[in-house]
């Protein structure tokens, strides 16, 4: 009976298994043959193993590490935002979500929006002569910051990811927050409990394991960012705005060094899984 | 008896899509947005009314956007797509793509239309790829307003002297823009620029577009050329750690640090700068006689003359772009017909009159003269004022352009010192240009 169960959870499964593969193996496969070969364009047919060059010519590249500083710091501070923001939004409205459900609708806005589409619309509202930002600045205090100058370009970006993707983690926190019983409030305030002390006392430990998916979530997606902050400034002046995914895009397209961009590919495949990984195994920990 | 209803209908559907696909035209692949994709529409509309042109012939066009256009034109070549059938091609990129392309044979009239300079630009290993539809060169973009009363004021002239002496260290003298100098460029944007005089009209002198991006390195290489500049010497030997570059890349750096361009500059391309002089808050820049139009449609009082001289005299970096047969194209014999046609005077005037930048011979330009006086410029720049970098054909061109803008841009921000951005620079174009 047992076997037979078995039989039919595999044949139910397998158009999955099959679909995941199609999509998801044949590109795999495809990066790590490329990843360990010397290719370009016009041998993408013929690939030459090369062993582990490709990933020594990456470890190498100094524009590597200026790529990957640049994604560790902007993922760690957007992460932390993000999370911080969407905890205290989501404690803040959850009575007005509660009795306003279509709020959430209006509070997601951000998150619809395609990075690439987001990176663009701040390109022309924060232009010094054609957006209504600095114009504005200027009418009023007859002075603007340069949002896209190199003293103000990472700020910038961080802001705009923050804006775009907060109601992310609020969305996650807002779920959290209504999970909790409310017999664990009522019997709280029953003990005297005031409000701050039930937040920090109550809801903060049991939103935790939350918390810590956010962070991880909003770290991984931050640490590859590519589409927003490719369309607003590009790579940056001297590469001071590449991310790891700008700094593949690059090797790849611009330069046509297509193993040594697959190397680098596969590194940060490698980093995520492993955060992934300690996330994954720091939650089971936690458990009782 | 529904259900046979709906199949027999969804069977013809699907019929009609076969027939549609069978039915084959010429698909273009076109440089999108700008005065290209206006003139290229143009041209092709009356191409199409044709009564000559067959059906299966008719083209139609197609636009992508141009962020990573190069990167995906790349990218699309190289699987063999028939997507479309003929592309956009560039002077400096004809070596990377010419792999992927067939050469062509142009009407007996092109080299009337065009002459051998201009249809130089679309060829390699002295092979014609394609048929040019638009040159591309650099004009000096200035306020006629602002240079006049600078010249006609004798307090202006002085504390032009006073602002020359004090970052320059030399007393200049205002001068008519035909007649400048880079230094006499340098000079009036720090005289134009608040933070330097804050009784400027306009809050910048120029606006230099110093995003990392390739081609924002064209439009600075004409200053580091008229000092002597060059990718290479004759023996192949890398020439870019120059006492030019170094002139050039510093007097650049100077406006940047002096506030005489946008601190956002950094991240302005074609579009970002041109809407800076657009606003009337710039006095002169350097941009793609493209711009010419939009400019001074914007700014009535401009003027345009050939970008400053240097020591060795006045220099324009020169490209043309054009359209080349896709060699996985499925209508070739279509694709040629449009091609010829594109390379005759009238598809030219056609092209020319719809906003279109032909690099035409002096016998045809004048046929434009009233239409176009532009054009009688651009033919007269060209010839007396363009160079291309020796190595700028290369297969390789393109990588240059990209290692340099990330290296230049980077002393222009601060990031690094000069000699680490021309080491850098110098190490990634002997690699790439070996």
């Amino acid at each position: 009976m047992a076997s037979r169960q078995h039989r039919e959870n595999a044949l139910l499964a397998s158009p999955l298994v099959l679909f995941l593969l199609l999509i998801l193996g044949f590109p795999t496969v495809l990066s790590l043959i490329y990843g360990f070969s010397e290719t370009s364009f016009e041998t993408l047919m013929q690939p030459q193993f090369s062993g582990l060059q490709n990933f020594r010519d990456v470890l190498g590249d100094p524009t590597f590490w200026q790529a990957a500083g640049f994604s560790l710091r902007f993922g760690l501070i957007t992460a932390v935002l993000q999370c911080a923001l969407g905890l205290a939004l989501a404690v803040y409205l959850a009575p007005l979500v509660r009795a306003h459900p279509w709020t959430v609708a209006i509070l997601i806005i951000p998150m619809i929006v395609a990075p690439a589409m987001m990176g663009l619309m701040y390109r022309l509202v924060l232009h010094e002569f054609a957006g209504p930002l600095p114009h504005y600045l200027y009418q009023w205090f007859g002075w603007s910051p340069s949002f896209l100058g190199p003293a103000h370009v990472f700020k910038t970006v961080v802001l705009a990811e923050t804006l775009q993707w907060t109601p992310f983690a609020f969305l996650l926190f807002l779920t959290a927050y209504q999970s909790i019983p409310s017999e664990l409030r009522e019997a709280a305030s029953v003990d005297g409990a005031r409000p701050l002390r039930l937040f920090w006392k109550i809801e903060w430990p049991l939103m935790l394991p939350t918390v810590f998916v956010a962070l991880f979530i909003r770290f991984i997606d931050g640490f590859r960012v590519f589409d927003n902050i490719y369309t607003l400034v590009g790579s940056g002046p001297g590469g001071s705005t590449t991310s790891m995914s700008i700094y593949i895009y690059e090797t790849f397209l611009r330069r046509g060094e297509i193993g040594k961009a697959m190397a680098a590919a596969i590194l940060l495949f490698l980093t995520a899984f492993l955060l992934l990984a300690l996330g994954q195994w720091l939650t089971r920990r936690r458990r009782p | 008896m529904k259900i046979r209803h709906n199949l027999r209908a969804g069977v013809a559907a699907l019929a009609l899509v076969a027939a549609g696909s069978v039915q084959a035209e010429v698909t273009v692949l076109g440089w999108p947005g700008g005065p290209e994709e206006a003139a290229l529409r143009a041209v092709t509309e009356i191409y199409n009314a044709k009564a000559d042109v067959a059906e299966e012939n008719k083209v139609e066009l197609l636009f992508t956007s141009r962020d990573g256009f190069f990167d995906k034109l790349q990218v699309d070549l190289a699987a063999g797509s028939t997507a479309f059938d003929l592309n956009l091609i560039a002077t400096y990129s004809i070596g990377r793509y010419a792999p992927y392309m067939e050469p062509v044979t142009l009407s007996d009239q092109a080299g009337t239309v065009f002459g051998d300079t201009v249809l130089k630009t679309m060829q390699f290993d002295g092979k014609q790829y394609g048929v040019p539809t638009d040159l591309s060169l650099h004009f000096l973009y200035y306020r006629t307003d602002l240079i006049d009363a600078l010249l006609a004021d004798d307090a202006a002239k002085a504390k032009y002297s006073e602002i020359a002496q004090q970052h320059l260290g030399k007393a200049m003298e205002p001068k008519a823009p035909a007649d400048w100098t880079w230094e006499d460029f340098v000079a009036n944007a720090l005289y134009f620029s608040q933070s330097v005089n804050p009784d400027s009209p306009t809050r910048y002198g120029t606006v230099i577009q110093a995003k990392n991006l390739l081609f924002n390195m064209m439009v600075f290489h004409s200053w580091p050329r008229s000092y002597g500049g060059n990718w290479m010497d004759d023996a192949g030997n890398i020439t870019v750690d120059s006492e030019a570059f170094r002139t050039a890349l510093s007097q650049a750096k100077l406006l940047f640090d002096l506030g005489a361009t946008p601190p956002d500059s950094t991240s302005y391309e074609y579009a970002e700068a041109n809407a800076a002089y657009a606003s009337g808050q710039v006095a002169a820049m350097v941009q793609w006689n493209a711009a010419a139009g939009e400019l001074t449609a914007a700014q009535a009082a401009t003027g345009t003359t050939a970008p400053p001289a240097g020591p060795e005299g006045k220099f324009t970096h020169i490209h043309g772009l054009g359209l080349g047969l896709n060699k996985a194209a499925e209508n070739k014999d279509g694709a040629i017909a449009f091609l010829q046609w594109l390379s005759t005077e009238e598809a030219a005037l056609a092209y020319a009159k719809a906003g279109g930048a032909p690099g035409l011979a002096a016998d045809t330009a004048a046929k434009l003269a009233a239409d176009r006086p532009d054009l009688v410029q651009v033919g007269d720049y060209a010839s007396n004022f363009g160079f291309v970098m020796n190595g700028g054909t290369s297969e390789k061109a393109l990588s240059v352009y990209e290692a340099q803008a990330k290296e230049f841009t980077g002393f222009w921000a601060g990031t690094q010192d000069l000699d680490t951005a021309l080491k850098n620079a110098t190490a990634a174009m002997s690699e790439l240009l070996k």
